[in-house]
């Protein structure tokens, strides 16, 4: 569902060029769980805002169900995003001034979808990451792996069919870690792609695939041998 | 977008939002006014005075030395200044009077119908003393009766008869005409159109007229004179050395038109109002930098968030819109807030100068244009702070 | 004294960060007390009290002693000369004085350019009464007509080149008379012993005239005469001093509760016995009024500065409102910085103290430029309003109120934020 072709992409400041992705040839398909591991600086992060469409690329081509995001427009881009990706942070990145049911609809009121409707969905999916007693807590009262389970309820309430999850385990204790981690699988088993940016080799060995990205490049191992990432 | 929303994130800042909703009512309520106030001043300036104020001159001026201020020199003298102004080009008509018209106030007399004292008496009437002229310096219409042609002294033992304006006619000798009848000093000559006398006056078109001569200008007196619209400001800069060379023993205290005369009427209220327009001025200035801080700083501070909206499928345009939508929330409330506030200011104000009550369009209308402001200060912010890059905002430190 | 400085510095540095919000607060303080205290100026140099000792001894009577029957008017405000005599009539009161003002031309010699002046044509108590300073020669003995004037001092200086012109001879108005005194600098602000006709808004008169030789000499009053009956206002020795030709004001010092309750009782058995006498007709309604209360009486406030100065009011009450919010906003934006200064080690007092400088940084800033704004205003009003702009004037008083109010204001404008930054929940703010 996911295709790269010959992606690169170029940041420029005045004084250096980076090159964060080069040449970039990588495709996902349907359901996979794909970790995203590599060096710090690497430009795991930037390929997944790339995919998220956060961040344009300068070369190459990016298909979306085969459909290709190059020439979308601003409100075609975010209405894609709002529909078929979740995105998960290292730094949850909740709305403050907005309670945990208000910050998981919001991407379900960007959609149009009715207030009842709304609220049932967000319910489940805090039901889901089982914070539903604190519903209208604000994110400042939770511990940091509650906010990040608000995130992740936040992601799937809109039933988006790709996950882009940035370090989610990054800022959580070990116990935290493994019960985020069990949550992602328990939602890759429902069918959700998910992408997911680690430095945890024992997290990443839990993907169904592993991709490594070394200097903005896939490495070859990567590509072609999940095996050689692991061995390596 | 959602209005649930905007309400709680203003009611989680409530300080600021209280703070700003506050002075947003003030503003309204003092821009409200000020444009009340502006309106009547304007309206007064512009309501009818019966006279061609522009055009007519009016000569305010005293003899220096006592025996100039009395008969018999002192007619000798106007004679002699009449004369010399009606050689002037341009000049249509030249008259002395004791006073002027469109004044403060001056010499007033009461006058009433001797048959009925109680009903009709008019305490206040600027008693004017002329020269046959006048009316025709003034450019009064004769609506009935024969305007006296020669100056009969006021002292003497015939009556000086009486010149009334139409109101004051009216007034005194209700549905008959004046003509021919008589008043608590004289008999009424004739009925001119109204004109604008005193504004401290029973009445401002109440006026009466003798034509006789000046017995003592003690307080000084005035020479009226029409002129050819194309002349007036000629014969205005000619009329100082001319009076002066008839004779030099004279104070010219000033030379006006008598639109000038009537503007000065109403400096203070023009002057009020002014200074209530500047402020308005200022208010919406401040509540504009107000807006514009706010938005700025909100936008900078919600960088992340936006960032965050962005990534969970909002457009830009929907950003921008809710940051404006944000602000058109707190104008509204500011708004509805400000009717209250008007209201109130309108009572107080009314307290201490004459104010006209409010009309229900005008705090609709200066709603609109605090929208308009603040739609303004915000659009550059708000503009700023849609182009933060989600991938960046999202970005943890 | 260091520490101070220091904190100072670390505020204007703090400042020097980002300048515009810092320059826009200080603005609109400065705009909102600017304006504020222009108009402020004029209302209380207008309500100011020019004799504060005095103004609630010296006192304006009014009867309805006149020709025409009303039973439920005001007495007039001026007097006939017959009425000021039969009201003097009395030893109740410390000091009495009659006057009213006139116009006239002053020179040295009939070949000289006659100088327009303004007469006060009144009696010697006007000068004990109302403290007017004599820089040189002495007032008239006694109330009798004669042919002597007394000059103020810019007067003197005009037509003789120098003050001291006692003995010296004038023309005025082609009469020949001699300079007995002149005044010192005198301005009384209001003039309140001339209050009728919003007169006490002007300047002080040049030249002072003996009231019986007003009136020998025919000189009407240029305020305000009225005549009741048909008295000839030509004959003003004759008819004038009979006759209801009201144009005087008439003041009586009444020192003591018992000299005040005295003339009461005095002019209520006066006009009782006017009227039984058949003099009048009007039910009586004697008015005794205070100097401190005459503007009042005589509906003479100037209803325009009050107007403006509730609206005045009103905008510095938004300026306060925006410019604290403004400030919250830089001050929130400060915040995670105050935090970790808190996390570091910072008291709340030390806070505090950094918050004190602040305040007297932003008093500073904002006295210079609102007097700079107030400047401006005062002339604008001047210009506006011409007849106040005696009031347009600023002395100590007026300025240690700005300070004050500046000061307070820059507190106000500072305190509510820096509370908010310094003892908000700290976790909250490092998690945030
Ligand atoms: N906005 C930007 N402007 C300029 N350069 C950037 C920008 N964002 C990222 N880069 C550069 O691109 C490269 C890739 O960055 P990226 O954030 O993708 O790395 P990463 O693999 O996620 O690293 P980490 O594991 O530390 O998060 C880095 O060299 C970084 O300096
Ligand atoms: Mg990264």
């Amino acid at each position: 569902m996911i295709q790269l072709k010959n992606l690169s992409k170029v940041f420029r400041t005045e004084l250096i060029e980076t090159h964060a992705l080069r040449q970039i040839e990588l495709q996902v398909s349907e359901g996979e769980f794909v970790a995203l591991t590599g060096p710090s600086g690497s430009g795991k992060s930037t390929l997944l805002n790339v995919l998220g469409t956060l961040e344009h690329f300068d070369e190459g081509d990016y298909l979306l169900d085969g459909q290709s995001v190059r020439g979308l427009s601003d409100r075609q881009l975010s209405a894609l995003r709002n529909e078929k990706i979740g995105f998960i942070f290292q730094g949850f990145n909740l709305i403050k001034d907005y309670s945990l049911l208000d910050n998981i609809e919001l991407p379900l009121r960007y959609r149009g979808i009715s207030a009842s409707e709304r609220k049932r969905r967000a319910l489940e999916a805090l039901e889901l990451v089982g914070l539903a007693a604190r519903k209208d807590y604000h994110p400042s009262q939770l511990s940091g792996g509650q906010q990040q389970r608000v995130a992740i309820a936040r992601a799937i309430a809109g039933q988006p069919r790709i996950l882009l999850a940035d370090e989610p385990t990054g800022n959580l204790d070990s116990l935290m870690a493994r019960q985020v981690m069990e949550l992602l699988e328990q939602i890759n088993r429902q069918g959700c792609t998910i992408l997911m940016v680690t430095h945890d080799p024992d997290q990443a060995r839990r993907a169904s695939r592993q991709v490594q990205i070394v200097d903005g490049q896939l490495s070859d191992a990567a590509m072609y041998d999940p095996l050689a990432v692991k061995l390596a | 977008m959602s209005l649930h929303l905007l309400l709680k994130s203003l009611l989680r800042r409530k300080v600021v939002t209280l703070l700003l909703l506050v002075q947003l009512a003030l503003t309204l309520a003092l821009l409200v006014n000020s444009l009340l106030l502006a309106g009547q001043t304007r309206d007064k300036l512009n309501e009818p005075t019966g006279l061609d104020l522009p055009h007519i001159l009016q000569v305010q001026l005293k003899p220096t030395t006592t025996d100039l201020r009395a008969q018999p020199l002192l007619g000798d003298l106007l004679e002699r200044q009449l004369a010399a102004v009606r050689t002037l080009p341009g000049v249509k008509a030249v008259a002395y009077a004791n006073q002027g018209p469109v004044r403060q106030g001056g010499n007033q007399g009461n006058l009433y119908d001797p048959n009925d004292e109680a009903r009709t008496n008019v305490p206040s009437i600027p008693a004017y003393i002329v020269s046959p002229d006048f009316f025709a310096a003034l450019g009064l219409k004769l609506l009935e009766g024969q305007l006296p042609q020669t100056a009969v002294p006021l002292d003497g033992e015939v009556r000086s008869p009486m010149v009334l304006t139409r109101s004051l006619a009216e007034k005194i000798f209700p549905n008959r005409s004046a003509v021919g009848l008589d008043t608590s000093y004289a008999p009424v000559a004739a009925v001119v159109e109204d004109f604008f006398g005193h504004l401290m006056a029973t009445e401002i078109m109440y006026n009466r007229i003798q034509v006789a001569p000046l017995l003592g200008v003690d307080w000084g007196y005035a020479l009226l004179i029409n002129t050819e619209p194309s002349a007036t400001e000629n014969i205005r800069q000619q009329l100082p050395d001319l009076l002066r060379q008839i004779d030099p023993n004279i104070e010219i205290f000033y030379i006006r038109t008598l639109k000038e005369q009537h503007q000065r009427l109403y400096s203070n209220e023009f002057g009020l109002a002014t200074l209530l327009g500047i402020l308005s001025g200022l208010m919406l200035l401040v509540a504009m930098v107000s807006s514009y801080s706010n938005a700025h700083f909100h936008a900078l501070k919600q960088q992340q968030e936006i960032g965050i909206k962005r990534a969970l499928g909002a457009s830009k345009q929907l950003i921008f819109l809710e940051l404006l939508s944000e602000n058109w929330l707190t104008t509204a409330l500011g708004a509805l807030l400000g009717v209250a506030a008007a209201l109130a200011l309108n009572k107080m104000l009314a307290s201490v100068i004459s104010l006209n009550a409010l009309s229900w369009w005008l705090p609709l209308l200066v709603s609109l244009v605090l929208l308009v402001c603040v739609t303004v200060a915000t659009w550059y912010p708000a503009r700023i702070a849609t182009s933060v890059s989600p991938a960046t905002a999202t970005k943890t430190l | 004294m260091e520490q101070f400085f220091y904190y100072v510095k670390v505020s204007w540095v703090s400042i020097k960060r980002a300048p515009l919000p810092y320059a826009l607060t200080v603005f609109i303080l400065s705009l909102g007390l600017g304006v504020f205290f222009a108009n402020a100026t004029f209302y209380y140099q207008m309500n100011s009290d020019p004799l504060p000792h005095k103004s609630d001894k010296l006192f304006y009577p009014m009867t309805l002693m006149v020709p025409y029957e009303c039973n439920d008017c005001l007495p007039p405000r001026i007097h006939s000369y017959s009425n000021v005599q039969k009201l003097s009539a009395s030893d109740i009161p410390t000091a009495k004085v009659a006057m009213y003002s006139s116009d006239g031309y002053l020179r040295l010699s009939s070949s000289q350019a006659p100088t327009p002046v303004s007469i006060r044509i009144t009696q010697p108590a006007f000068f004990s009464m109302f403290e007017v300073p004599l820089l040189h020669g002495s007032v008239w003995s006694d109330d009798k007509a004669r042919q002597e004037l007394i000059l103020s001092k810019q007067t003197a200086e005009k037509i003789f080149g120098r003050s001291n012109v006692v003995g010296e001879k004038v023309l005025l108005d082609d009469r020949h008379y001699t300079v007995i005194g002149v005044l010192d600098n005198w301005q009384m602000l209001p003039r309140l012993y001339d209050a009728n006709n919003r007169n006490h808004v002007n300047d002080a008169d040049q030249v002072y005239m003996p009231l019986e030789t007003g009136y020998d000499y025919n000189y009407m009053s240029n305020s305000q005469s009225h005549t009741f009956d048909d008295t000839d206002f030509r004959q003003l020795g004759t008819q004038g001093r009979t006759g209801a030709l009201h144009q005087l004001q008439f003041w009586v010092q009444l020192d003591t509760q018992a000299q005040q309750q005295a003339y009461r009782q005095f002019m209520d058995n006066l006009v009782a016995d006017e009227k039984k006498a058949g003099r009048h007709q009007s039910t009586p309604n004697n008015q005794l009024v205070a100097m401190r209360d005459i503007v009042r009486f005589f509906g003479g406030e100037s209803a325009d500065i009050k107007a403006f100065a509730l609206v005045t009011l009103l905008f510095l009450g938004v300026c306060l409102f925006n410019a604290s919010h403004l400030s919250l906003n830089r001050y929130l934006s400060n915040q995670y910085e105050f935090s970790l200064r808190r996390a570091l080690g910072a008291s709340r007092l030390q806070l505090q103290q950094q918050m004190l400088a602040d305040v007297l940084l932003m008093t500073l800033f904002c006295t210079l430029c609102g007097l700079l704004i107030a400047w401006g205003g005062v002339e604008l009003l001047n210009y506006l309003w011409p007849a106040n702009r005696l009031f347009g004037r600023w002395d100590p008083t007026l300025l240690l109120l700005l300070l004050g109010l500046t000061l307070s204001s820059s507190y106000l404008v500072t305190l509510y934020p820096s509370l908010r930054a310094s003892f908000g929940g700290l976790n909250q703010q490092l998690k945030e």
